[in-house]
């Protein structure tokens, strides 16, 4: 007689909740958050199309809880103010998880927003440190951290006994964390540093930066940054006959950097995330994305894909769509996804997360170096 | 040697893009020794010049034409009738309006014309990096006995000796020329040229219009130069160019080429014996020293204030 009369107000004051959040709560808001313009577009393409394909697959399969994810899109054009105005708006909108942003110095002013609302995020490209280093709790992310990047181009360089090498890097969060973290591992290597110096971000003349790399007499160059300014470095190198091996962060591999370098781009070495497309799991779903026309191996595709699931199975596993117990539930669970099994330590890092190091060439492939 | 190479390398970039930011500043010059106003849009003209250039560039080679001087000069062509019409249109639907109001009135409306053309541009072609083709490709060489070569590419040539033409031309024109004579006339004394005879607003249409296809000059030469353009890389340059004028005192048409000149080398030396992270702190900081010890420039004329 109690458990039926228990079942009963259950289910009453279930359908009760259910009416009074109205007909938005039958869905689960995913935010997506990244650029959708600006100079970095190409990276949020990759971004929106993974984390739509996940939407879509795990809709497809009965969604979550039985009910569907729907996806929200913002664009920050990867600028930290921006950001800043698209967390606010998320928050305004009601949306509890974000897959983003997309750019460390967008990532870090929006997730102060976040942890304050109690939006739980997932940052499937953003790679400084310093956003997991705050202990926040909501804050997660499907990619590694500069300070293993930096430590896997250092070891690179430093393997290939080079006489001199320079570090530049163009002052933002993202480039400076990583040129620190590569000359800090070159220095412990013991490999002599001929320049470490800061260029602006937009700028075009690096005529005065080309002339010095090649007065100090370097073989090889670390670039922390993206593809606009190290694309133009490249050329302008070429041009001035500087003979030097560049190497930069994920943020310069893409193929924009052909269009940009053309010739010059050949044999540019790239830390990335391992070829996940590659990987023999996951055939069928790079073919969904190939009938659909996309690419899937863009770095942040499939680190996006990832996260989207990562907050479903989070959600399943916590039995809860609050996002603090799906934060619990990520950290002491263990999620396969295609990009290999997911854990996470107290900080919201992935417990293991490899780069391995590629040489870019002019027609916008890429081989893995050994 | 080695330092004296090194220095000399230095100083041809420096000149380089001084002399380009010259082609720039001239617009904003000859606008404000005229009509007294800064014309903030100005960089976006220059911008719009780039880009015209490329579209041109790409649609003659995928018409199959291959001789590159006449390519050039059909995108030179292109660029410079699509700008100056650019510069004239913007005269006449956003300043033209508010001339002889207060100061700001036109100041803001520069400054709104400015955002609205890159925001077109950026409608209009996307956000992203374009490359554009090095069509004029290698250079000389000149190396001492060590390691260090010094390169004088053909491109930074063309640079230097497509300004120095425009700027010959342009001074010709102002001094020689019947417009020119009006032009002088109307800097001096905008009234007084009017009652005259002097068709005051054809003049002052025909500065945005000189002023605007010498930034599409620069648009192409400076972005076969770079490799690549983008529609927020006019703003940059123009207030660059901007600080080139005021340098150079504001007004004055040789004062824009040293003051461009002067703006190019700092930078190039500040990043090569300093660092690059200084040069904007240099740029910037020299205008700061001129304005507070000779506000009216290098070449500036002292202004007396017209009773």
């Amino acid at each position: 007689m109690t458990t039926s009369l228990k079942k009963i107000v259950t289910a009453i004051s279930t359908s009760v909740a259910l009416l009074g959040a109205g007909h938005a709560a039958a869905d689960i808001q995913i935010g997506i958050a990244g650029p959708m313009t600006g100079p970095v577009a190409q990276y949020g393409d990759m971004q929106f199309s993974g984390a739509r394909m996940a939407i879509q697959q795990i809709n497809a399969n009965g969604g979550v809880m039985g009910e569907k994810l729907v996806a929200v899109e913002y664009d920050d054009v990867c600028d930290p103010k921006q950001a800043v105005t698209v967390a606010n708006r998320l928050v305004n909108d009601g949306v509890q998880y974000v897959i983003g942003h997309l750019c460390s110095s967008s990532t870090q002013p929006a997730s102060d927003i976040y942890e304050d609302e109690g939006i739980l995020m997932i940052t499937p490209a953003s790679t400084s440190p310093e956003i997991t280093e705050r202990g926040y709790e909501l804050v997660f992310r499907t990619i590694g951290l500069d300070s293993m990047q930096g430590p896997v181009a250092g070891d690179y360089i430093a393997s290939q006994n080079p006489k001199r090498v320079a570090v530049v890097h163009d002052k933002q969060q993202y480039g400076e964390g990583i040129a620190t973290a590569v000359r800090d591992t070159l220095k412990d290597k013991g490999v002599e540093i001929a320049m470490f110096e800061g260029i602006t971000a937009g700028d075009k003349d690096f005529s005065s930066l080309v002339t010095k790399l090649k007065q100090a007499d370097v073989d090889y160059v670390y670039f922390g940054g993206y593809h606009p300014e190290l694309g133009l470095i490249l050329r302008q190198a070429r041009q001035a006959d500087l003979d030097a091996k560049f190497m930069g962060p994920e943020g310069v591999g893409n193929k924009d950097i052909n269009t940009i370098a053309g010739e010059a781009s050949e044999g540019l070495l790239v830390t990335l995330p391992p070829s996940f497309d590659q990987k023999a799991e996951n055939k069928s779903l790079v073919k969904a994305f190939e009938d659909k026309g996309e690419d899937p191996s863009g770095p942040f595709v499939l680190t996006s894909y990832a996260a989207v699931q990562l907050v479903a199975q989070g959600i399943e596993a916590a039995d809860s769509k609050d996002p603090f117990d799906v934060a619990a539930a990520l950290r002491s669970g263990s999620f396969e996804t295609p990009i290999g099994n997911v854990q996470y330590d107290k900080a919201g890092d992935m417990k293991s997360f490899e780069f391995v190091v590629y040489e870019w060439h002019s027609d916008g492939s890429k081989t893995p170096v050994n | 040697m080695q330092d004296l190479l090194y220095f000399s390398q230095q100083l041809i970039n420096g000149l380089t893009i001084g002399s380009a930011y010259a082609l720039i500043a001239i617009g904003y010059t000859m606008v404000y020794g005229i009509i007294g106003m800064i014309n903030f849009a100005h960089g976006e003209i220059y911008m719009i010049g780039a880009y015209t250039a490329l579209i041109a560039i790409t649609g003659l080679t995928a018409l199959g034409l291959a001789w590159l001087p006449l390519i050039l000069i059909v995108a030179l062509l292109c660029a410079m009738i699509v700008s100056s019409s650019m510069g004239w249109a913007v005269e006449r639907v956003a300043y033209r309006p508010v001339r002889g109001r207060h100061r700001l009135i036109p100041l803001i409306s520069a400054i709104g014309m400015s955002i609205f053309l890159q925001n077109y541009v950026h409608l209009a072609q996307g956000s992203r990096n374009i490359g554009f083709p090095a069509l004029i490709e290698g250079g000389f060489n000149f190396s001492a006995d060590g390691a260090f070569e010094m390169s004088l590419s053909y491109m930074q040539i063309t640079i230097f000796v497509t300004t120095l033409v425009c700027m010959t031309a342009l001074s010709l024109f102002i001094s020689r020329s019947r417009t020119g004579r009006a032009c002088r006339a109307v800097s001096q004394d905008l009234g007084m040229a009017s009652l005259l005879g002097i068709d005051t607003n054809r003049i002052i249409s025909a500065t945005f219009i000189i002023g605007a296809s010498l930034a599409a000059v620069a648009g192409l030469l400076l972005g076969m130069y770079y490799g690549s353009i983008d529609p927020l890389f006019g703003f940059i340059a123009g207030l660059k160019a901007f600080t080139a004028a005021v340098l150079g005192g504001i007004g004055s048409i040789p004062g824009a080429m040293l003051g461009g000149l002067i703006l190019g080398v700092s930078e190039s030396m500040t990043s090569g014996y300093l660092s690059g992270e200084y040069k904007d702190v240099v740029s910037f900081g020299l205008l700061i020293l001129i304005l507070l010890f000779k506000p009216t420039g290098l070449l500036g004329k002292p202004e007396v204030e017209k009773i």
